[in-house]
């Protein structure tokens, strides 16, 4: 549990240090990437409690959600419609999705090794 | 404790750490800090004395606009017409609808040739030539005139088919001379001595020589005025941007 999180810093301190910044005009990219990329993670942390993770739909899914999110904001900014908000809608409701089917997991997890506590007692 | 290493556990940690990376380059590039004014006293107390030039320039102007708007109150019809027709004369000799007389320099653009090697006949451009200009008028040049060209606000310079065409004429190869009206040569000369530009007309194989006169006769500006496609420069007010 601890590793992600250390990773997630270690990349963040990263970014911070080489204080790089992109163009004003690609940050929706970006910030559509990032998005996938929670969506991703959360869909991973949700299988794994549920147990079906499988490393490869993980991985495969991070970059191609990603990639297909930059896709559709370029593709949107060609044809002067706002694709990125299709994908920003899209990935916003699975993520609020994706949390909640994690609570609930995670509170039944809870009161099910509360009731196992519970029968080990008596 | 488990297997703390495992391949999975690896896998998703790469993943944070570029969740982490795109964050944080989204939060630089969202949260640059605003340019700090590194200025010290001196410089801003130098950019003030500009400033307060300028303000002062303004106010000189206005009291001679007020001066001429009171000049046409108090006058009779007669010399009424009489100050526009001054006005009016003003204006043309600003913008160089006159003849203009007075001290000043030729500049004289020369091809240098080096001795030894076959060389081609040296040749500027309009770029050079437009540069030299705008070096002349920073350096205290009141009037100018390329060959018989006048230089008015709008004059343009440009290469056409390989000749430099000053106010729509050509005014042929080199030499080329440039008539340069001021009330400081001293100045001007210093100047034109200690910049660059020789430099530049140097890699051109060309030369100047600078002459000081002291009645130069410059030609008026005889087209007319064209000012259809000139346009009100879009300055950001004090402080906007």
């Amino acid at each position: 549990m601890w590793l992600p999180a250390l990773f997630l810093i270690i990349g963040l301190l990263l970014g911070f240090m080489t204080n790089m910044s992109i163009p004003a005009e690609d940050t929706n990219y970006l910030s559509i990437a990032v998005l996938a990329a929670l969506d991703t993670l959360f869909g991973g942390v949700r299988a794994q409690l549920e147990s079906k993770f499988d490393q490869k739909v993980f991985v495969s899914g991070f970059f191609f959600n990603v990639l297909l999110a930059g896709f559709l904001a370029f593709i949107g900014v060609q044809l002067g419609i706002d694709l990125y908000l299709a994908a920003i809608f899209a990935f916003g409701v699975r993520l609020f999705q994706n949390l909640s089917i994690i609570r609930r997991l995670i509170f039944r997890k809870y009161y099910m090794r509360k009731q196992a506590k519970k029968d080990d007692k008596s | 404790m488990k297997t703390i290493f495992t391949k999975q556990h690896f896998t998703i940690g790469l993943v944070c750490l570029l969740i982490g990376f795109m964050i944080a380059i989204l939060f630089n590039t969202n949260y640059q800090t605003t340019e700090r004014d590194t200025r010290d006293t001196w410089e801003i107390r130098t950019a003030l004395l500009e400033e307060q030039k300028v303000q002062q320039n303004l106010y000189t102007e206005i009291a001679e606009a007020e001066n001429t708007l009171r000049e046409y109150r108090e006058q009779t019809e007669h010399q009424q017409i009489e100050s526009l027709q001054n006005s009016i004369q003003q204006l043309r000799e600003q913008a160089g609808l006159t003849e203009k007389q007075g001290q000043g320099l030729i500049i004289k653009l020369e091809p240098m040739f080096l001795d030894d090697d076959y060389q081609e006949y040296p040749e500027i451009n309009a770029e050079l030539l437009q540069l030299f200009i705008n070096e002349l008028s920073a350096a205290g040049a009141t009037e100018m005139a390329i060959e018989n060209q006048r230089i008015t606000n709008i004059t343009p310079i440009r290469d056409v088919n390989g000749n430099i065409y000053v106010n729509n004429t050509s005014i042929g190869d080199l030499p080329t001379e440039i008539y340069v009206l001021t009330n400081n040569s001293e100045e001007i000369v210093n100047h034109i001595e200690v910049s660059e530009i020789g430099d530049y007309f140097a890699l051109e194989n060309v030369t100047m020589s600078i002459s000081k006169q002291s009645d130069i006769v410059l030609p008026e500006y005889d087209d007319l005025i064209d000012l259809q496609d000139v346009d009100i420069v879009d300055v950001p007010e004090e402080g906007e941007s």
